[in-house]
C-alpha cells in the first residue's frame, strides 16, 4: 500500500497567472512527477502526458445534504490517474487541479471528502488562490466567484506585486485578510513562488491545525480594518460598533469606489473564549450551525478547550462537511483557550459570538 | 494455479479465446501464454473482449482505442488525447462502442466505414449493449439514454433518475437496465413500462456487478459479502429482498465476477482475498486466502471453470475452480 497522493486545488481568475505557475510546475527541474488536471485544453502551451482535461461536471449528491455538490469529472479523472500507480510507488508526487475563474471551489474540495475511491487514494492538501495585485480589487468588486475563491483558500498567492506600489499593496492585503483571516498571503512576481511553499500545506489535516489565531492577522490598532475585541485591553473611548461599520471617520488616502474591506458580503469572523467549553453544548451548536448555515459557511477551523478533557478538540469544516477530533494534549505551561474562525457569506457576527460564548462550561 | 507479478496495476482481467488476459496501468496487455503487447502510451482505462472473442479492446488515457491479440495490435479509434472512459462489445451483433466525454461512438469491426456518434448532455460513465446487440445504453448523470446502435439520426429514449449513475448493465433477458450509483445504491428500470427499481442499503460504493445463473441472479460488490438480487419473473427484483453470501464482518467485496450461463460467482475483497461460491450450494472456496493489496481486477471464464484476478500491487493469478 502506498501513501495517499496530495492534491492541491489552484483557483484564480483569468489573467491571475495560473498558466505561468502551472507551466513552472510542469517544466521545473524538481525531479517530481505532478499530474495537472485542467479545465481547458490548450491554455497550457506545452505537450505533456500528465496534463489531463476535465469537463467541469458538478452534481448534487443524493445523501440529503443540500450543499453536498461534487465534481463528477474529478472523481473519474482521479480514478483514472490512480491506474498508473505502480507496486509500492505512488503514481504521482502530487496532483494539481486547476479551476476556471468562475468555478466555485466548494464542490472541488467536497469531492475529496465525499467519494470513497477518491478518499482512499488522495488527500486534499490545500486550496490555493492565485490573485494578481493589479486587478484583484476590481475582480473582488464585480465577481462573487473571485470573493469566494479568496475566502475559501488555505493560502493566497498575491502575484504581480511589482505592478503596484506599497500603498496599493497594503490596501489589497487588508481586503484579502478581511475576506479570509486564516490564509497566509504569499507575495510573488511572475508567479515565482517556491513550489515547496505551495505544495504540502496539509491544509485539511486536523493534526496540523496547530494554530488558529483570531487576533494573529488582526491589523494593529489604529490601522484600517482593526477590530476591537475583548482582548484589546484598552479603552477605545468611542463606540466600537461605530468604528467597525461607519465610514465617516477620516481617510487620509483615496479609497475610490473600492477598498472598503468591511463591505464585502463575505468575511472571516474570529471567536475566542478563555473559559473551558462544554463539549456537548459546543458540538450541538456547531452541528446546528452547519446544518442551518452551512451553505453560507465556506470554511471553518477551530481549536477548542473542552472542560474535563486534556486533549484539544480540533475541527475544520467545508460548508456542511465537518471533521473533528481530539488532538495532542495541552502543554503544562500552555495557555488553554478556545478559538475558532468562520469564513462565510452574510454571517451574523453577534449571533455567532453569542452562540459560541453560550457553550462555556 | 498460476501466479503472476506485474510492474503495474491491472485495470482489468478478462478471458478471450486464448485464455486469461490482463490489461495494465502501464498500457501493456499480458496474455496467458506470456505474450506482452504494448497497446497504449499511458494507462489502460477500460477493457472488453472483442466481439469475435479474439483478443481484447482497450481504451487508454492516451486517447486511443486498440484491439490487441497476441500477434497483432490494431488501432481502432483516436480521441485526440482525450481519455477513453468506457467500452462495450456485443458478440451477438458484432458491434462495439466506446465513449470519451459526452460522446459515445459505435463501430462495426467488420465494416471499417461504419461509425455512429451519439452525444449526451452529460459525461458518459458506462456503456452496455442489450442482449441482441441492437441497442446501446449509456449511463450519465441523471439517468441512462437508449440508442439504436446502427441508426445515424435519432433521439435517444431517456430514462431518468436523479443522481450520478456510474456504470450500467442490461439483464440477459433484455427486460431491465441496472445502473450503479455514486450514492452506494443500484437503480433499475423495467424497459417495458419504465418502472423504477430502487436497490439500496449498500455500505460501500458498488464498483462491479455481474449476472449469473442465466440471468436469474445479479451479483454485486459494495458490501461485506456478495449481494444477490433475484431476477425471476416479469417483476425482477421488485418487491423482493436481496440475499448476501460470504458475509464477513469488516470485509468489503470490491469486485464480483460470474459467467452468465453458469451458477458460480467470485468475489475479490479490499483485503486482497478472492473466493468463489455456488449460491445454491454451501460455503466459500478461497482461491486466494492470504491478504494483500485490494483486488482491482477479476474475471471468470465463460464456462465458469477458470478465474483470473489482479491486485493493486500488480500481483495476479489464474486458477482452475
Amino acid at each position: 500500500m502506498t501513501d495517499k497522493t496530495p492534491v492541491t486545488v489552484l483557483t484564480g481568475y483569468l489573467g491571475a497567472g495560473k498558466t505561468t505557475l502551472l507551466n513552472r510546475i510542469l517544466t521545473g527541474d524538481h525531479g517530481k512527477r505532478y499530474a495537472v488536471i485542467v479545465n481547458e485544453f490548450g491554455e497550457i502551451g506545452i505537450d505533456n502526458d500528465l496534463v489531463v482535461g476535465a469537463d467541469e461536471d458538478v452534481f448534487e449528491m443524493n445523501n440529503g445534504c443540500v450543499c453536498c455538490t461534487v465534481r463528477g469529472d474529478l472523481i473519474r479523472v482521479v480514478q483514472g490517474l490512480m491506474k498508473r500507480q505502480r507496486p509500492g510507488k505512488p503514481a504521482f508526487d502530487a496532483i494539481i487541479v486547476e479551476t476556471t475563474g468562475l468555478a466555485d471551489p466548494g464542490p472541488v474540495a467536497q469531492t475529496f471528502f465525499v467519494d470513497d475511491d477518491v478518499r482512499e487514494k488522495t488527500v486534499l492538501d490545500s486550496v490555493t488562490a492565485l490573485v494578481d495585485a493589479k486587478h484583484v480589487m476590481a475582480r473582488l468588486d464585480d465577481s462573487k466567484e473571485a470573493r469566494e475563491q479568496v475566502a475559501f483558500a488555505d493560502q493566497i498567492i498575491l502575484n504581480k506585486t511589482d505592478l503596484v506600489n506599497a500603498d496599493e499593496l497594503a490596501t489589497v492585503e487588508a481586503r484579502l485578510r478581511g475576506l479570509n483571516p486564516l490564509a497566509p498571503i504569499i507575495r510573488a512576481e511572475r508567479a515565482d513562488v517556491p513550489l515547496d511553499k505551495i505544495l504540502n500545506r496539509h491544509g485539511f489535516d486536523l493534526g496540523r491545525i496547530n494554530e488558529v489565531r483570531p487576533d494573529f492577522l488582526n491589523p494593529p490598532h489604529g490601522a484600517e480594518g482593526h477590530v476591537h475585541d475583548a482582548d484589546c485591553g484598552h479603552d477605545h473611548g468611542h463606540d466600537p460598533h461605530d468604528h467597525d461599520h461607519a465610514h465617516d471617520h477620516d481617510h487620509d488616502h483615496d479609497h475610490g469606489p473600492r477598498g472598503h474591506a468591511h463591505e464585502d458580503d463575505i468575511k472571516g469572523i474570529a471567536l475566542s473564549l478563555d473559559r473551558p467549553v462544554n463539549g456537548q453544548l459546543f458540538t450541538q451548536w456547531l452541528d446546528q450551525l452547519l446544518a442551518t448555515q452551512g451553505q453560507n459557511i465556506l470554511r471553518a477551523k477551530g481549536i477548542i478547550d473542552v472542560a474535563g478533557e486534556d486533549k484539544r478538540l480540533v475541527f475544520q469544516a467545508v460548508h456542511m462537511i465537518l471533521e473533528g477530533d481530539l488532538q495532542k494534549p495541552w502543554g503544562e505551561a500552555e495557555r488553554r483557550w478556545s478559538r475558532a474562525v468562520f469564513i462565510g457569506r452574510d454571517l451574523d457576527e453577534a449571533a455567532l459570538r453569542k452562540g459560541f460564548e453560550a457553550c462555556a462550561a | 494455479m498460476t501466479q503472476l507479478s506485474f510492474d503495474a496495476q491491472p485495470t482489468a482481467a478478462l478471458f478471450d479465446a486464448s485464455g486469461a488476459v490482463f490489461a495494465l496501468g502501464d498500457g501493456s496487455i499480458r496474455f496467458e501464454d506470456g505474450t506482452v503487447v504494448e497497446a497504449h502510451d499511458g494507462a489502460v482505462l477500460c477493457a472488453v473482449r472483442h466481439p469475435s472473442g479474439q483478443g481484447v479492446i482497450t481504451g487508454g488515457d492516451d486517447g486511443k482505442l486498440v484491439w490487441s491479440r497476441a500477434d497483432e495490435v490494431v488501432p481502432l479509434a483516436d480521441a485526440k488525447g482525450r481519455w477513453i472512459d468506457a467500452v462495450a462489445a456485443s458478440p451477438e451483433s458484432g458491434l462495439l462502442a466506446w465513449s470519451s466525454g459526452k460522446v459515445a461512438t459505435v463501430l462495426d469491426p467488420s465494416d471499417a466505414a461504419f461509425k455512429r456518434a451519439f452525444t449526451h448532455e452529460r459525461t458518459v460513465s458506462g456503456l452496455a449493449f442489450d442482449p441482441k446487440g441492437r441497442r446501446l445504453v449509456a449511463s450519465t448523470y441523471g439517468g441512462v439514454a437508449l440508442w439504436y446502435a446502427r441508426i445515424a439520426e435519432q433521439q435517444p429514449a431517456p430514462m431518468k433518475w436523479a443522481g450520478s449513475h456510474t456504470g450500467v448493465a442490461v439483464s440477459p433477458d433484455g427486460a431491465f437496465v441496472i445502473t450503479t450509483m455514486q450514492d452506494n445504491q443500484l437503480h433499475g428500470w423495467r424497459l417495458k413500462d419504465q418502472r423504477n427499481l430502487r436497490m439500496g442499503g449498500y455500505p460501500a460504493k458498488i464498483r462491479s456487478m455481474a449476472f449469473l445463473s442465466s440471468g436469474k441472479l445479479l451479483a454485486t460488490a459494495g458490501a461485506a459479502g456478495v449481494v444477490l438480487w433475484p431476477f425471476v419473473g416479469s417483476d425482477g427484483p421488485m418487491g423482493k429482498e436481496a440475499s448476501e453470501i460470504g458475509f464477513e464482518e469488516g470485509a468489503v467485496v470490491v469486485h464480483v465476477a460470474a459467467a452468465v450461463k453458469q451458477g458460480r460467482v467470485a468475489a475479490g475483497l479490499a483485503d486482497g482475498r478472492v473466493w468463489w461460491a455456488d449460491p445454491a450450494g454451501q460455503g466459500l472456496a478461497f482461491v486466494k486466502a492470504e491478504r494483500g493489496a485490494p483486488i482491482c481486477a477479476l474475471a471468470m471464464s465463460d464456462d465458469g471453470k477458470r478465474l483470473a484476478w489482479g491486485d493493486e500491487d500488480g500481483q495476479a493469478g489464474i486458477a482452475e475452480l
